[in-house]
């Protein structure tokens, strides 16, 4: 669904009036390393001041650890249905066991892995189309430029999640399915926000510097453009993964996301919401982690945008 | 202003124009609405080629497309195809839904804008306070939470609070499902009662999601314009903190917060769905879900086509109150 | 739970045609009477699923009860859509739910599928010839439509010329019907006068109860006429064109929507309103030629989450629940009611879910694999976790052509209990043996397969639960989950294992169709010459009894050979509060009775 706190054009740090550091830019810009460097260690020491979003940051790897490392600590395997159905907690099955007898700690593992997967492949792609198409057309201008956003503008019209309920039903859902049709329609937003940075970056003298000695586009789009616009591109990407994980789990809950044999944190709390009363420990587990996943990833990005940008530490707490 | 409307508004003609043949496409895909007829039994592949005709579906998607957009300009949004919907006029179904999805969401987006605006510049301008740590937190949560948890344990406590009620000898008040056909009926009290009764779960969730980015988003930039220099030379000048926040900063606050406005228009639509599908209401979320499970093309299509002229007449009605709010920018 | 469960089913559109399954499986469920969670006595007074106005178990007329100004609110999965129900793009089982209270048919059917012959409108029906086949309908005199115009002939014969087929308009039918069965062998419908229909067949139709009524609705000939300005319905013949013409037209799409003018009323209720998408309103006929109807109003709403059928009927919402979509945490919700006064009910369907080999897979032909698949599969442990939520005496079933409880049924799969290591011994004994990763081989060939079957939530567990099983015999079973199976895939025979459901067949003859060899809806090519000869006697056989003990026969060999195994009936569920007897029946849903309801508490 689309969270208004991210892919936000009028977010103040990404608004296209209030370019990066010029500094900084320019420094990347001359390639020197230890000084690229410098500026990472900087953004890092200060990402690394704010608590909470270390805090986060700490929280969202230890799911990515459930998920990823999570089948070599618990070896009851996630096909096993021999179970009895919902049996309470138990030493066995300490979140007790599904409607068909699978164990429920094997269910999460499995549906958190596959919804941080869902959600990275939803932000890398969209990140990645939007910031090309938005540099491309931000750098290019013309006609290529009102094509874009005009495609941009399209898209933006038709709502992503009808659009991904009716090509979810038509192509089946496996989250990968899931992955990249939310990815595709996905992207619009960071799209228009690159753009916006670009046009104010293409008139800096470094770009016109390097177009003056002959560099192509796609040099410039990729070693000039998009480095300086690392900032908002990773806030960006980074409120992409809350947004997915929050999406998946919409269209799970209207049966149109991902289909079993495949599960996901989505699946697993729309097919248990319904036990909140009488079986909590089947609810409560992947609503937490939803939550958990998309609160932590949501504070990172908030401490990412304050370490790229000190000047707004003081308007956002 | 009146040109800058017209002007606007042919623009989006051929946006729309587009958009409907991309999502004939996209509907396109959806596959065979006759599958399940070819299921039953005694039903023989020339009956189903039959009723494929009659229905228009043997000719190629393009020319499909092109039908659909002459009927369209002439008013005919053809009928539903899926089965068991007894060719249901796509018209009369999605302007029906749409009726519906608009009396709970425009309600809500209400309460949400004065609610979140209200929040957010308190927050701001008591930075810091507790009430601001509350007033965030209580945002990220929502924005963090997935739509349906928080209905589900709402329809949840509304019957506890039903129960609570009846024990005090007192009538139940809130509905978990959608009004009946026929309206309410009764003295002006009751009609009150249970209208607000049906009305207030689905009004409370889609509330709580709007609400979260608007107090958001409010707060942030009530806090730049706070910190902006004519707010502090007007502070400098000794106006009162009442006359500066609410003469000065809040006015240009508000610039951003319409913006969200339009591009919120998305996200209700997407709250709406799920809202609606957990507390029974026939509206647009029902229709859509029905009609993607049915593969109703057609139906779908005058789906996409109303939400895409909203989501079109939202960006411009923002656009509008942009111009209203911020002197700056001249519509023209 | 979530929505996504409330698919409509293949089956809600399979349901015309199977009009007279009765025989086949009347009383499946109910026989012992001892049916935990049925409510197996009302507390009206008569048993479950029988009706109070119900004689012998072959009549029925409405019975007085006291008239009250009571509104019942019941809820189903699905809305109702039209008033014509008997159009391919209309039907679907949830309109019948209301226009059962609606339209009259000359027998009506009770919760135990008893075919009751309805003597509020009819005097009798009667065989009256062998040779041409002939039905004479009897008619009472003086049985009105609402809205003043009489009921008779020529609304029988409107039925059969919409449904026979026979009217053509351009080479193709005129009418959309959904269904022609029955209909399409009667050649002549006569008004020898208002109210006596002759009916003449062309081939013996022992299932003639199911015609005009309760395989179809009888529909208002004379707002045909009024409408399309044809004088006499009766004396449109088929070849008629023009006037075919135009009354096709009307039946096919003006029935659609709501227009009380055009939708009058045969039956104890009539539709006063309609919220597309939503909800109907019945409220009592008047002009009922029979005792009149007891509930003042019945509102029918769609809502297609059971959870939430559940919810709002625990909050005074609803007073009853049904689906023919079960869902087993409404039915535990539902059940923990009971201290509220709600009553739950579940009672097995009318189809049975099975899984089919097809051998066209080399693997197949084998019929080590095939019985060692079916060792692996736990049926118990299906029906356990599946099915006994919500109908705790369920079992799994044991036979491809009786339902439990019927006269002729034998579990002949009881040996298959789902123990994985009699299916490994199978294998083994056959020369298979477990590769690398577990599973079995034989000559190169991994013993590894797919289940096919539509998106239905209950599917896609009933695969994981065989997967979990079968793996630790060595058996590798793949999910492959198609919307499209029952479309294309399965009459092409395009799969491994198929798992779907048949709905019950009116008569054991049909099923000769899908076991003999080559036949119609044979799909997996499946040839046992004896199952071939125990079909062709049956079905010749005269002798109830003995075809009877031909199909026991066949279905033995069936089981023999391992060719389909029977998995379990899915159950229809059901709940109320204050009313006195509240029964699903299977076709016609929960109002079947509503005439009869009574408030109580």
């Amino acid at each position: 669904m689309a969270n208004p706190i991210s892919g936000n054009p009028l977010q103040p740090s990404s608004s296209p009036g209030v370019a990066l550091d010029p500094e900084a830019g320019e420094r990347i810009s001359e390639f020197d390393a230890t000084k690229a460097r410098k500026q990472s260690t900087l953004i890092l020491r200060r990402f690394f001041r704010h608590k909470l979003a270390v805090a986060s940051l700490i929280v969202f790897l230890l799911i990515v650890i459930f998920g990823f490392l999570g089948p070599f600590f618990w070896s009851v395997s996630v096909d096993d249905a021999t179970g009895g159905r919902y049996e309470t907690p138990s030493g066995a099955h300490p979140l007790g066991t599904t409607q068909i007898g699978k164990d429920m700690l094997a269910q999460l593992i499995r549906g958190t892995r596959l919804s941080v997967q869902i959600a990275i492949v939803v932000a890398l792609g969209s990140t990645f189309v939007g910031v090309v198409v938005g540099a491309v057309a931000g750098y290019l201008r013309g006609f290529i430029d009102s094509a874009l956003m005009r495609l941009v503008d399209l898209l933006l019209v038709i709502p992503q999640i009808a659009v991904a309920a009716i090509l979810i039903r038509a192509f089946q859902g496996s989250w990968y399915t899931v992955a990249l049709i939310l990815a595709a329609f996905g992207w619009m937003q960071v799209a228009r926000i690159s753009r916006g940075e670009t046009l104010s970056l293409s008139a800096r003298e470094f770009i016109e510097a390097s177009r003056a000695s002959g560099a192509g586009t796609p040099w410039i789009v990729f070693r000039h453009l998009i480095p300086n616009m690392i900032g908002s591109i990773t806030v960006n990407a980074t409120l992409a993964v809350a947004t997915a994980v929050l999406a998946e789990a919409a269209l799970s809950f209207i049966g149109l996301g991902v289909q079993p044999p495949d599960t996901s944190l989505g699946l697993i709390v729309s097919e248990n919401y319904s036990q909140v009363e009488e079986r909590p420990w089947l609810f409560w587990g992947p609503f937490v982690i939803i939550v958990l996943l998309s609160l932590a990833v949501n504070f990172i990005g908030d401490g990412l945008r304050d370490a790229f940008d000190p000047r707004q530490t003081k308007v956002r707490a | 202003m009146i040109r800058y409307i017209i002007r606007r508004l042919l623009i989006s003609i051929p946006l729309l124009l587009v958009a409907s043949f991309l999502s004939f496409l996209i509907v396109g895909s959806i596959g065979d609405p006759l599958a399940d007829l070819k299921a039953k039994p005694g039903m023989t592949p020339e009956k189903v080629h039959d009723i494929a005709v009659s229905m228009g579906l043997d000719k190629p998607l393009i020319a499909r497309y092109f039908d659909w957009l002459g009927n369209f300009f002439k008013g005919d949004w053809g009928n539903s195809i899926a089965l068991g919907q007894a060719g249901a006029d796509v018209y009369t179904s999605v302007m029906q839904a749409l009726w519906i999805t608009a009396r709970l969401v425009v309600g809500a987006e209400i309460l949400a804008i004065i609610i979140g605006v209200a929040v957010g510049v308190l927050a701001a301008v008591k930075q810091y306070s507790i009430f601001d740590y509350l007033a965030t937190s209580a945002a990220f949560l929502m924005f963090s939470m997935p739509v349906f948890c928080v209905a589900v344990v709402l329809k949840t406590y509304g019957i506890r609070f039903n129960n609570v009620l009846t024990s005090m000898g007192m009538d139940r008040w809130i509905s978990t499902v959608s009004p009946a056909s026929g309206g309410f009926q009764g003295s002006f009290g009751e009609v009150i009662f249970k209208y607000t009764g049906t009305y207030i779960l689905p009004t409370i969730t889609l509330m709580l999601i709007s609400f979260a980015a608007y107090s958001r988003f409010q707060r942030a930039s009530m806090l730049e314009t706070l910190n902006s220099d004519y707010v502090r030379t007007a502070r400098a000048k000794g106006l009162s903190q009442r006359r500066v926040v609410f003469r000065h900063a809040f006015r240009n606050a508000m610039i951003p917060v319409t913006t969200l406005f339009s591009l919120n228009a998305a996200a209700l639509f997407a709250g709406a769905i799920i809202t609606e599908n957990v507390f029974g209401w026939h509206g647009m979320g029902q229709l859509l879900v029905a009609s993607v499970r049915g593969r109703d093309p057609y139906m779908l299509m005058g789906w996409l086509m109303v939400t895409a002229s909203l989501v079109i007449l939202f960006n411009l009605v923002a656009d509008i109150m942009y111009g209203i709010l911020d002197p700056r920018i001249r519509l023209g | 739970m979530s929505i996504k469960r409330s698919t409509a089913t293949p089956l809600a559109v399979l349901f015309v045609g199977a009009a007279l399954v009765l025989q086949a499986c009347g009383g499946s469920s109910d026989n012992g009477g001892g049916d935990a969670g049925t409510p197996t006595n009302g507390p009206g007074g008569v048993a479950a699923g029988e009706a109070k106005g119900e004689v012998n178990k072959s009549e029925y007329t409405a019975p007085k009860v006291p008239l009250s100004n009571d509104t019942f609110t019941v809820a189903t999965d699905n809305p109702f859509t039209t008033y014509n129900n008997q159009t391919a793009d209309g039907n679907n089982s949830y309109n019948t739910f209301a226009l059962t209270q609606v339209l009259a048919g000359a027998y009506l059917l009770d919760g135990n599928n008893n075919v009751l012959l309805n003597k509020d409108v009819m005097d009798s029906v009667e065989v009256t010839n062998k040779a041409p086949f002939t039905v004479t309908w009897k008619i009472k005199p003086n049985v009105k439509w609402s809205d003043g115009a009489a009921w008779g002939c020529h609304d029988f014969y409107l039925d059969w010329l919409s449904q026979a087929g026979l009217a053509k308009n351009g080479g193709k039918p005129a009418f959309s019907a959904a269904s022609t069965t029955g209909y399409e062998l009667i050649n002549k419908v006569e008004c020898t006068d208002p109210n006596t229909v002759v009916t003449t067949f062309t081939d013996p139709y022992p299932d003639y109860k199911g015609l005009f009524g309760v395989s179809s609705d009888v529909l208002p000939a004379h707002i045909v006429e009024q409408q399309t300005g044809v004088a006499d319905i009766t004396k449109v013949k088929p070849t008629d064109s023009a006037d075919i013409k135009k009354v096709a037209d009307f039946w096919n799409t003006k029935w659609n929507g709501f227009d009380a003018k055009l939708m009058p009323a045969s039956g104890p209720f009539k539709i006063t309103g309609f919220e597309q998408n939503n909800s109907v309103t019945l409220e009592r006929n008047d002009a009922f030629v029979g005792n009149k109807a007891g509930p003042a109003k019945i509102v029918l709403r769609g809502v297609s989450d059971q959870v939430a059928q559940a919810q709002a009927l625990e909050n005074g919402e609803l007073d009853v629940t049904s689906s023919a979509q079960p869902d087993a945490n409404a039915a535990d919700r539902l059940r923990n009611l009971s201290s509220q006064g709600v009553v739950f009910g579940a009672k097995a369907g009318l189809s049975f879910e099975h899984l089919d080999l097809n051998y066209k897979n080399k693997l197949f032909q084998d019929p080590a694999v095939r019985k060692a698949f079916m060792q692996c599969v736990n049926r118990e442990a299906l029906v356990e976790k599946l099915i006994r939520p919500i109908q705790p005496d369920a079992k799994p079933l044991g036979s491809l052509l009786f339902f439990q409880g019927e006269n002729g049924y034998v579990d002949n799969y009881a040996q298959y209990t789902g123990k994985a290591d009699e299916a490994k011994a199978t294998l083994t004994g056959a020369g298979w043996a477990p590769g690398g990763d577990g599973i079995m081989t034989k000559g190169g060939q991994k013993l590894s397969f797919k289940i096919s079957h539509t998106d239905i939530p209950r599917r896609k567990q009933t695969v994981e639960l065989i997967q979990s099983n079968c793996k630790a015999a060595g058996i590798d079973v793949k999910d492959d989950t198609d919307p499209n199976f029952l479309d294309t895939r399965v009459s092409a025979g395009d799969y491994d294992v198929a798992l779907f459901a048949w709905s019950a067949a009116p008569f054991k003859s049909g099923t000769q169709a899908i076991y003999s060899t080559g036949a119609g809806q044979n799909w997996s090519a499946y040839s046992d010459p004896k199952v071939d000869q125990f079909f062709k006697d049956a079905v010749k056989s005269t002798d109830p009894a003995a075809a009877n003990q031909l199909y026991a026969q066949a279905d033995k060999q069936l089981a023999e050979d391992n060719y389909s195994l029977p998995l379990f009936n899915p159950p229809n569920m059901w709940s109320y509060k204050g009313i006195d007897s509240v029964y699903f029946q299977s076709y016609n849903g929960a109002l079947w009775n509503a005439n009869e309801w009574v408030k109580q508490g």
